[in-house]
C-alpha cells in the first residue's frame, strides 16, 4: 500500500516512554511519516505491559494500548540508559527531520539525550519534548503521570461530589493531550526551521496544556468572576439544567445554553405547571433548586428508555444526549457508517479493530499502512542499512544487551 | 523575510468562521503562532460569537451574546482582524470568494449543511483557490449518518460517544459532570490536522477538505476501555480515580480542608520506596497483601485507606515534596486560587501572563501560548477586534475595492 499521507516525507525518532510521546507518534505516522519508535531491549515500550491483553493473558505483542498507539510505525530496540546507545541514537539522528520524546531533561542541556546532544550531528533537527511541567521551570526535574498533570492543572477540583474525593480524566486523558500538543509543537517547529534555515527545540508543558482547558472553573473563572466553585456531583452549576440525568436504562445528559431548546422541552412534556415556577424565571439562578426542580421533570424521564428520549429530542432539535457505555458506542449505526471503526490484521494477534480516524482528508486520507510493529523488528533495516553497521558489530551490541 | 521573533505562521491568511469555543479557539492558536486570522461576523451581530461572557474566558455566561462589549470574547478572539460580512447575499459571497482567492485557511464549526447550503461549500472554494485548505468541526461530521445533524453541545457530545460513562466513582453507575473539554481537544487535533495539510499544500500546492467530527477527535481519549472492548468483549463502568495494572494512584486527603493529594506509584522499584515514606505513621501499609501488584490491585480498598491514614498527617504540599524527593509522580490537587499562585504554571507564563489593554480596565490573566518553541516564541498580538473594524483595510487594501464601492457595501448592510 503505497504512502498517501500529508506527512510522507517526513522521518521521525520516537523516543521515551508510555502514552503520550506514543499519541504524538501515532498522530504523525497515521498521516504518513516515518515513525521510528525506540524501545528498550527486552521489555520495551511499558504499553506492551499495560494491556489490556486478549484473555488477559500477559504478552509483550498482544496489549491493546500498545496495539492502538504504534499503528504504522518501525520498533527498533536500544538501551539509550548507556552511552553506546547515546552514540547510536545521536548517529542515527543525523539522517531524521524529528525528534519526538516524553523523557525529563533532568540535567538541561547537558542531558545525554537533550536537543544540544542530539542535534550534534544535525543542526536542522528539530525536536519536540512532552513534559508534565515544563522544561524552563523550576520543577522541570519533578516526576509525573498523567495524573499527576490533571492535578496540577486544576482540572479535577471541580469533578466529582462534594462530599466525596474530586476525580481525574480517566484512562490517562491528560497524556493524549500532550500527545496532541506535542505533535502540533513538532509541526510549528518545522516551520520555523524552514524560515530559519535551522534547527530548534520545542516543547510543551501537559499541566499547562490541561490548565488551558478549563473554563469557568479555572484560573480565567476565578480572576475574572471569583468563581472558587466546589464540586458539583453529577451537575454543573451555572444555569439549569446542566446535569447527568437518569433515564429507565440509564442517564441522559440534559443541558440548555438557550431558552428556545428549553421551551421545546417543556413542550414536550405537555406544558406542565411547574414550568411556570419562579424559579425558573431566570435559569442562571436556578441550580440553588435544582433538587426541587428536578424532581418536576426527572420521573417523566425515568418513564422512558435513553433511546426512546434521544428520538424524541432529536425531532425537537434539543440538545439531550444519552450517556452511551463503551459497548453501544462501538456498535453504534453512525460511527459504522462513518467507517470510523479500523479493522486491523497483525501477524501475532490476528485480528481486531481500532478506533479510526480522528480526521478525514479529501485528498491524503489518514491510514493504517502497517499494524504496531513486534519489538524489534526493524532493528536489522535500522542497524545495517541505516547506521551501516557490520554483522559482528550488530551482534556484539546484542550480546551486550544495547539492542 | 521572516525573523528569529517571528511566530511560525507569519505569512499565512486564515478565514474564521468560528463560534462559541472549538472554532474561535483554533483561530486563535493560528494568530498567537504568527498567522494574520480575519474572523467573519454578520453585519447584523449575532452571529461570529466566541463563548466568554463578560469579562470571562472560556464559558458560557448570561452575557454570551452581547456582542457590543469587546469584553465579552476577547480571549479567542485576541489579536484576529473582523470583517463583518453578509454571506447570504450576492454582494456578500463575491467578496468572500476575493477574499477565498488569497487565503491559506478557512476554518468553521457550523453543522454540516451550514456552508453548502450558502453556495460556499469545498467545491466552491476549491475551484476558486486550489490551494485553499477547508476545515470544518462539525460534531458528528460531515458525511451520511443518523448523528449527521444533531444539535449538540460538548458535555452531551461526550455521552453520545461513550467518554461519560468511565467517568464517575468507581462504586456507582451514575456518571458525573466533566469539564467540558471537547472543544479545545477538537481544536487541538483540527490544529494538527491543518498544519500537515499545509504541509502538503506546501509541497505540492494542492489543498483539499478536512472533515473532522469532534466526537471521533474526542472519543481516541477512550482508546484503552474501547480496546478491552474490541478485544475481551469487557464493557468498562466509571473508574474514579483508578487505573489499570497501577496501584496506589489517585487522590488522597490531607490534613487540609477538601485538600488533597495525588499520587501514583508507577512499578514496583516505586512502590518500595513509597512503602518506607509511608511507614512512618502508617504500619499496616507493610502488610505482606500489599507487597505485589497484584496483591494491591485486589486490595485496593484498603491500600487507599492505608495510605490515607498516612497523607492525613501532612498538608498536600509537604506530602509533594516527601514524594518528590524520591522522584515519587505527585503534586497537590489543585483549585483556581491556587493555580494563580502556582509557582510552576507562573514560570511557564512568564511572558504572558499579564497584559496590558487599554480596552480592558482589568488587568487581565490571558491564558499564554502553550507550544513553546526555542526560536520564534508564539505571542498574544493583541485585544479583540470589534465588529467590522478591519472593513477597510481589508476590502480597499487587500482585496482593491475602490472606497465608494465599500461605502455603497455599508449602506447596503452587505458589511
Amino acid at each position: 500500500m503505497d504512502i498517501n499521507g500529508p506527512l510522507k516525507n517526513l522521518r521521525v525518532l520516537e523516543i521515551g516512554d508510555f502514552i503520550s510521546v506514543a499519541y504524538a507518534g501515532k498522530l504523525l505516522a497515521d498521516l504518513g511519516a516515518e515513525v521510528i519508535k525506540i524501545e528498550k531491549p527486552i521489555t520495551g515500550d511499558s504499553l506492551r505491559s499495560h494491556g489490556p491483553f486478549p484473555k488477559d493473558i500477559p504478552h509483550i505483542e498482544k496489549s491493546g494500548l500498545h496495539l492502538f498507539l504504534n499503528t504504522n510505525k518501525k520498533s527498533v530496540t536500544l538501551d539509550l540508559a548507556t552511552e553506546d546507545g547515546q552514540d547510536l541514537l545521536i548517529s542515527a539522528v543525523a539522517d531524521v527531520d524529528l525528534v519526538i520524546s516524553n523523557l525529563s531533561l533532568e540535567d538541561g542541556a547537558n542531558d545525554p539525550l537533550s536537543y544540544e546532544s542530539l542535534s550534534k550531528k544535525n543542526d536542522m533537527l528539530v525536536m519536540s519534548s512532552i513534559t508534565i511541567f515544563g522544561y524552563d521551570t523550576p520543577y522541570r526535574d519533578w516526576a509525573g503521570t498523567a495524573l499527576t498533570a490533571t492535578a496540577a492543572s486544576g482540572a479535577s477540583k471541580k469533578i466529582g461530589s462534594p462530599d466525596k474525593v474530586p476525580l481525574w480524566l480517566p484512562y490517562c486523558a491528560a497524556d493524549f493531550q500532550g500527545g496532541i500538543h506535542g505533535a502540533i509543537a513538532a509541526l510549528l517547529a518545522l516551520r520555523k526551521k524552514r524560515q530559519l534555515n535551522q534547527g530548534l527545540h520545542a516543547w510543551i508543558s501537559v499541566v499547562e496544556v490541561m490548565a488551558s482547558y478549563l473554563g469557568g472553573s479555572g484560573v480565567p473563572g476565578f480572576v475574572f468572576q471569583g468563581i472558587l466553585g466546589s464540586r458539583d456531583g453529577t451537575h454543573r452549576s451555572g444555569f439549569y439544567p446542566w446535569q447527568v440525568a437518569p433515564a429507565s436504562d440509564g442517564f441522559v445528559e440534559v443541558i440548555t445554553m438557550v431558552d428556545e431548546q428549553w421551551k421545546r422541552f417543556i413542550n414536550l412534556m405537555d406544558n406542565p405547571d411547574w414550568a411556570d415556577d419562579p424559579r425558573l424565571s431566570d435559569r442562571w439562578l436556578s441550580f440553588e433548586w435544582h433538587k426541587e426542580l428536578d424532581a418536576f421533570w426527572h420521573p417523566w424521564m425515568k418513564g422512558k428508555t435513553r433511546s426512546e428520549l434521544f428520538k424524541l429530542f432529536s425531532e425537537n432539535r434539543i440538545p439531550f444526549q444519552p450517556v452511551n457505555t463503551v459497548d453501544e458506542i462501538a456498535k453504534s449505526e453512525h460511527l459504522t457508517l462513518r467507517g470510523f471503526w479500523h479493522e486491523i490484521e497483525h501477524p501475532v494477534v490476528g485480528s481486531y479493530k481500532i478506533p479510526g480516524a480522528p480526521y478525514l482528508f479529501s485528498k491524503t486520507p489518514w491510514a493504517v499502512y502497517r499494524p504496531a510493529p513486534q519489538l524489534g523488528e526493524h532493528n536489522e533495516e535500522f542497524f545495517k542499512t541505516r547506521l551501516g553497521l557490520t554483522a559482528s558489530e550488530r551482534s556484539s551490541l546484542a550480546k551486550l544487551g544495547i539492542t | 523575510m521572516t525573523t528569529t521573533t517571528d511566530g511560525p505562521l507569519s505569512g499565512i491568511r486564515v478565514i474564521d468562521h468560528g463560534h462559541v469555543w472549538a472554532g474561535p479557539l483554533l483561530g486563535m492558536s493560528f494568530k498567537d503562532m504568527g498567522a494574520e486570522v480575519i474572523k467573519i461576523q454578520s453585519p447584523t451581530g449575532g452571529s461570529g460569537v466566541s463563548m466568554a461572557g463578560k469579562g470571562m474566558v472560556g464559558t458560557a455566561t448570561r452575557d454570551a451574546v452581547d456582542i457590543s462589549d469587546p469584553m465579552a470574547y476577547h480571549a479567542f478572539d485576541r489579536g484576529k482582524k473582523s470583517l463583518s460580512l453578509d454571506l447570504q447575499t450576492k454582494d456578500g459571497k463575491e467578496i468572500y470568494k476575493k477574499l477565498i482567492a488569497v487565503s491559506d485557511v478557512v476554518v468553521e464549526n457550523f453543522s454540516a449543511r451550514v456552508m453548502p447550503s450558502l453556495g460556499l461549500g469545498f467545491d466552491v472554494l476549491t475551484k476558486v483557490n486550489p490551494k485553499i485548505i477547508l476545515a470544518s468541526l462539525s460534531a458528528t461530521g460531515a458525511t451520511d449518518g443518523p448523528w449527521r445533524d444533531l444539535v449538540t453541545y460538548g458535555p452531551s457530545l461526550a455521552a453520545l460517544y461513550g467518554i461519560k460513562s468511565v467517568l464517575g466513582y468507581h462504586d456507582s453507575d451514575h456518571p458525573q459532570e466533566d469539564q467540558a473539554d471537547l472543544d479545545p481537544t477538537a481544536a487541538g487535533h483540527a490544529f494538527f490536522a491543518i498544519l500537515a495539510a499545509l504541509e502538503y499544500r506546501d509541497a505540492t500546492g494542492r489543498g483539499q477538505h478536512i472533515d473532522l467530527a469532534q466526537g471521533e477527535a474526542c472519543i481516541q481519549r477512550i482508546a484503552e476501555p474501547l480496546m478491552d472492548y474490541f478485544l475481551n468483549g469487557r464493557v468498562a463502568g466509571p473508574q474514579g480515580n483508578r487505573y489499570p495494572a497501577t496501584a496506589p494512584h489517585g487522590y488522597y486527603k490531607t490534613s487540609g480542608l477538601d485538600e488533597w493529594v495525588s499520587i501514583s506509584v508507577r512499578n514496583q522499584e516505586e512502590w518500595e520506596v513509597f512503602k518506607d515514606l509511608a511507614a512512618q505513621k502508617s504500619k499496616n501499609i507493610t502488610n505482606s497483601k500489599f507487597e505485589t501488584l497484584q496483591g494491591r490491585l485486589d486490595n485496593q480498598d484498603e491500600l487507599d485507606e492505608t495510605v490515607e491514614s498516612w497523607t492525613k498527617n501532612y498538608t498536600a504540599m509537604q506530602l509533594t515534596k516527601i514524594l518528590q524527593q524520591s522522584k515519587i509522580p505527585a503534586y497537590p490537587v489543585m483549585g483556581a486560587l491556587d493555580l494563580v499562585n502556582d509557582e510552576n504554571l507562573n514560570s511557564l507564563h512568564r511572558s504572558s501572563l499579564t497584559v496590558t489593554d487599554n480596552n480592558f480596565s482589568l488587568d487581565s490573566v490571558y491564558r499564554g501560548v502553550i507550544w513553546k518553541l526555542e526560536k520564534g516564541q508564539g505571542e498574544i498580538s493583541g485585544p479583540t477586534p470589534s465588529t467590522g473594524a478591519d472593513n477597510d483595510e481589508i476590502l480597499i487594501d487587500l482585496l482593491g475595492y475602490e472606497e465608494e464601492k465599500v461605502i455603497k457595501f455599508r449602506s447596503n448592510g452587505i458589511i
